[in-house]
């Protein structure tokens, strides 16, 4: 265990060896939100209503918060393996005595503790001055725990896709249309409670709601119910998603071919 | 004790080909090609505890394929193989308390960050305590001249100094083992020079066994007591380094320089001339042919001798010789 400690505390320090870089990509997630904030503004204001589908103008700009703050501080660990099977520096990481997947698990971890801390630091401050207070502390609550199995789950489908570099080398396109299912089917963009309902249907039967959706929208508008729902769901879906991980692995280790000989 | 043995071990690739152009690129979209590659063809050889063996050859040879497969890498297409009592790819972690590897051309250490770092952190995945990687730390720097270098950002060191805190660091567990797969390329004369005497050293004072991967010669000649020559996949010479030379080092350099000029059209029976200067020469013969005493005493005819230097032709030219009477693909 203290070796995937070790690998989290030199992933933060990675993060912060450039702290120009670290500080500018911390900024983003403020400039997203100023743009997002305009654009529903403007939507209520054209509805003329201060309530779309339960949600305030407030409730979705701290719901974007959540939404974006995930985003962008998700694992990106796809392309971590991808760029290590291409310059055959995995030949490095698969001769340590470490899992393989629980050490990029770590890494992805140390990268994201960071950033997403920075995110919500960031983004709480932009959101307070565009929406007003942050929601309750049960709210918090609910966020921060339900956090920790989106990140899991994102982590697992970043994996899944960074194995598929152990055949393909290049995983780019696949996580590009794995970002926009999250964007659409995860809520990223538009909470479900927007969508109709067929289409939530759907959603709801897959597990990018879980990814995006379950934190954002518990953190406006905390439900106990709906938070022991999306708490199960989420891990149920990260046992399925850690076993299709498992077998992946099982069968890419066999197929890899290390680049350079 | 044995610590590497392997039998008919062999590795096949699937390699992806594509004409050059456009319509060769769309065509491999619909209908990708694909040719064999016989990386390895059923090598075996067996390693020593704490031996120093050379495993040389040429691009494209199968060496760093091997390599990789007795690191637990790559899995093998066919043949048996154990490294210090694991089979590789079926025990790869618990292996890997036991080994070192350096892949020269790839850093292990983290790059944005001092070389300290990667140690300490490689101390905890190899599970040392504190103290313990402390003293090794302390003791490595010493044994490589790292001393200066280990809290400067890696990217931040010239190609010599960072070869030399890899290879340390693959020595913090004192493993048993060290698989260097070409852990001189592109370093200078002094670089390559400080690296081979850190690794004897390591070898001398703890019996770490080295199987050592590399394109040149001079490695070979400095560390290694035994060499394997691979080419096509296959093992095409496997012997003692004193006994290649003997074998293969039939042909003798010699440099003469005489108190006095030496006549322009200098010639020998047997003996090729390969350059005359006002006050000296420059001699080649197979002493198969010409006996080297024979050579020395009309050398010594000619004129007063003020320095001789007799030399052995590079390695390189030794295994190109072998490389020419091994079978080809």
């Amino acid at each position: 265990m203290k070796k995937y400690l070790a690998i989290v505390q030199m992933q933060v320090i990675n993060n912060i060896a450039y702290p120009g870089d670290f500080i500018g990509r911390s900024i983003s997630i403020g400039i997203f939100l100023f743009i997002f904030a305009g654009l529903w503004k403007t939507t209520f204001t054209i509805a003329g209503t201060d309530v779309i589908n339960g949600l305030t103008l407030a409730n979705m700009l701290w719901y974007l918060m959540m939404a974006e703050t995930i985003e962008l501080g998700r694992p990106r660990i796809n392309r971590v393996i991808s760029e290590q099977v291409k310059n055959g520096e995995v030949a490095y990481i698969l001769s340590k005595p470490y899992n393989f997947l629980l050490y990029h698990f770590s890494f992805g971890l140390g990268d994201s503790l960071m950033r997403i801390g920075m995110n919500i630091l960031v983004g709480v401050g932009v959101t307070w001055l565009l929406a007003g207070p942050p929601p309750s502390l049960l709210g918090w609550l609910m966020a921060l725990t339900t956090m920790v199995g989106a990140w899991v789950l994102h982590f697992c489908m970043m994996a899944l896709i960074g194995l598929t570099a152990f055949v393909v080398e290049e995983t780019n396109s696949f996580e590009l249309i794995y970002q926009k299912a999250v964007f659409i089917l995860g809520g990223m963009l538009l909470p479900l409670d927007m969508f109709p309902v067929w289409l939530q249907g759907i959603a709801r039967a897959l597990p990018f709601p879980y990814m995006m959706y379950a934190p954002a929208r518990l953190f406006v508008k905390p439900e106990v119910d709906l938070f022991w729902q999306m708490l199960a769901g989420q891990w149920i879906w990260v046992a399925v998603l850690v076993f299709a991980l498992a077998m992946a692995y099982r069968s890419g280790e066999k197929v890899l071919t290390v680049n350079g000989g | 004790m044995t610590s590497i043995s392997v039998h008919q071990l062999q590795k096949t690739f699937q390699t992806k080909r594509k004409a050059a152009g456009l319509a060769a690129s769309a065509r491999a979209l619909f209908k990708p090609e694909y040719s064999t590659v016989e990386a390895v063809r059923g090598i075996s050889f067996r390693m020593e505890e704490g031996e120093l063996l050379g495993f040389i050859g040429p691009n494209g040879a199968g060496k760093s394929t091997t390599i990789k497969m007795l690191t637990g890498i790559l899995h093998p297409t066919n043949g048996v193989a154990s490294v210090l009592g694991f089979t590789p790819w079926k025990e790869r972690q618990k292996l890997a308390f036991h080994i070192g590897t350096v892949f020269g051309q790839r850093p292990q250490l983290w790059y944005h960050l001092p070389a300290i770092d990667t140690f300490m952190l490689f101390g905890k995945i190899y599970e040392l305590d504190d103290r313990e990687i402390k003293k090794r730390v302390d003791f490595l720097s010493e044994a490589f001249e790292i001393q200066d270098l280990l809290e400067t950002p890696v990217r931040k060191l010239s190609l010599g100094q960072r070869m030399r805190c890899e290879v340390a660091a693959s020595l913090l567990h004192r493993p048993k083992l060290l698989l260097l797969d070409e852990p001189s390329i592109g370093l200078d004369v002094v670089a390559k020079q400080h690296i081979r005497d850190a690794i004897r050293r390591m070898n001398q004072e703890e019996g770490v066994g080295v199987l050592l991967t590399s394109h040149d010669a001079g490695d070979l000649e400095a560390l290694c007591k035994r060499v394997i020559i691979v080419n096509h996949g296959q093992i095409v010479y496997e012997d003692k380094v004193s006994n290649l030379k003997r074998k293969h080092l039939t042909t003798k350099m010699v440099e003469v320089r005489y108190a006095e000029q030496v006549p322009a059209d200098f010639k020998l029976d047997g003996v090729e001339v390969l350059k005359v200067g006002r006050y000296g020469v420059k001699l080649r013969f197979d002493t198969n042919e010409t006996p080297v005493d024979s050579v020395m005493s009309h050398l010594s005819s000619i004129g007063d001798l003020v320095d001789i230097t007799i030399s052995d032709p590079p390695l390189e030219e030794v295994i190109a010789k072998v490389y020419k009477e091994a079978p080809t693909a």
